[in-house]
């Protein structure tokens, strides 16, 4: 079995290899108005400034900023003249930004520690305790279909 | 024998057990025999982009549960009848008759995460499908057991960033089906895959909400449709104060059906105040919970109205 971090490292690689900066996945993007550090940014600059992010390097403040805005709307990808799926080289560039792929985080996770236990007790108002038992903790042994 | 599939609700939809519950009765409408599957030990581990061990192990656990669940629902049953499939990412495209039973998603991020990243480095035995596919491949089916007229006009909020599947015409040729239901031609769609993905952009999401209020309004329609739960979780407070309702629409496929399934978080937002959300809840379940618990950590998401 692969792991994530062996994945992202070759679809980094790939990303590398292939992308020529052209920044058509930045003019594609619905979201860089909502970021005031993307007001009149070099759609190639702001790229290039996001790739080192993908091999936790630092990454430019304009690349920062874009990262933040992304919804994962996906226009970028059919707008990638390499076929790169730039959506997802976005999110690479967040694992970058947070710190996930082994440098300084430049931005702070959203992530809420909570968020777990949030669930579980929205499930415990919303779900019968047979249904919480069968449908979150059985084990695929114990379970069947109806 | 009915066709058995594994159907993977995720994990905040739960703030919405009717459309769990919608949803698990249209598929047993269509024919399926459903094993349902989510909360935290079937995440898919998309929100740990900063925690890339925990998304890794959360990936190969739920990826192997389903191996395991699929296979072994599979045993002695026939084959997907629907022809929509395709097999998740990384697994071999089946040709002969599957061996495992189908995973049909609801959540389009546990969707995503799954095709984007867990096909790719891991095992999967399953083939996979969104529960729009799923149910649209049988939709004649289902027309069958929609006999209760739902007098509506009906807008809905389109997504345009759920790339995998075009869930929006799929949505649409459902809510056709149903009688009396009006459905407002529109072609406004917003970005995102759903309205969780822009709640960290305060003011796109504003700009999304003025959005459908305004949309809804010229359109004259009385009910905004949700396609996926975060639009329905952030959306529904809107009947507070906007002349519309807000509903999901497998509630409003089950509506037709027949089913009485009611929206209990929609009621909780639209309480008006901490005590009332309180009684609302119920002590028996507040008091399981913890009253502390929900005061602070539930309630500061019941209480915030759509901004606009």
């Amino acid at each position: 079995m692969d792991s994530l971090r062996a994945y992202l490292d070759r679809f980094v690689a790939d990303t590398l290899d292939r992308c020529t900066r052209c920044g058509r996945c930045y003019d594609a993007c619905p979201m860089t108005p909502y970021a005031r550090e993307l007001d009149g940014a070099s759609p190639p600059a702001v790229v290039e400034g996001l790739l080192p992010l993908l091999q936790g390097a630092p990454g430019s403040t304009e690349a920062v900023a874009w990262v933040k805005v992304c919804t994962q709307s996906a226009t970028c990808i059919d707008a990638c003249p390499e076929g790169i799926n730039a959506m997802l080289m976005l999110r690479a560039a967040r694992m970058g930004a947070l710190g996930s792929l082994g440098g300084e985080a430049q931005m702070s996770s959203t992530e809420d520690p909570l968020f777990f236990r949030k669930i579980e007790a929205f499930a415990a108002t919303q779900l019968t305790p047979d249904e919480i038992e069968q449908w979150h903790r059985a084990s695929p042994g114990e379970r069947s279909a109806s | 024998m009915s066709e058995k599939v594994v159907f993977w609700y995720g994990c905040n939809v739960v703030r919405h057990g009717d459309i769990i519950h919608s949803s698990i009765e249209i598929l047993r409408a269509i024919g399926l025999e459903v094993a349902p599957v989510g909360g935290p030990s079937y995440c898919c581990g998309t929100s740990k982009d900063a925690n890339l061990r925990a998304a890794d192990g959360m990936a190969k656990r739920t990826v192997g549960k389903f191996n395991d669940l699929a296979i072994r629902l599979a045993e002695g049953g026939p084959p997907p009848a629907d022809g929509t499939g395709a097999a998740a990412s990384g697994a071999p495209a089946p040709a002969e008759p599957l061996a495992a039973a189908k995973v049909v998603t609801w959540c389009p991020s546990c969707h995503r995460h799954m095709n984007q990243f867990m096909g790719e480095y891991t095992d999967p035995q399953f083939p996979m499908s969104h529960f729009t596919q799923v149910v649209h491949a049988q939709r004649e089916r289902l027309r069958e057991r929609l006999v209760h007229r739902v007098e509506r006009r009906v807008v809905l909020h389109r997504h345009f960033g759920f790339r995998e599947v075009d869930v929006n015409p799929l949505v649409e040729d459902l809510l056709r089906l149903i009688p009396g239901l009006e459905l407002v031609d529109s072609d406004v769609s917003v970005p995102g895959h759903m309205c969780s993905a822009l709640v960290s952009v305060p003011a796109a999401l504003k700009d999304v909400t003025r959005g459908v209020c305004d949309l809804a309004r010229e359109a004259g329609a009385d009910t905004v449709a949700t396609v996926f739960h975060s639009c329905q979780r952030v959306l529904c407070g809107l009947e507070a104060t906007e002349p519309f309702k807000v509903v999901n629409y497998v509630s409003l496929l089950g509506e037709a059906m027949g089913l009485s399934l009611v929206d209990e978080y929609k009621e909780w937002k639209l309480a008006g105040s901490a005590d009332a959300v309180l009684e609302r809840i119920g002590a028996d379940r507040v008091e399981e919970l913890g009253e502390a618990f929900v005061r602070e950590q539930l309630m500061p998401e019941l209480l915030r109205a759509p901004a606009k």
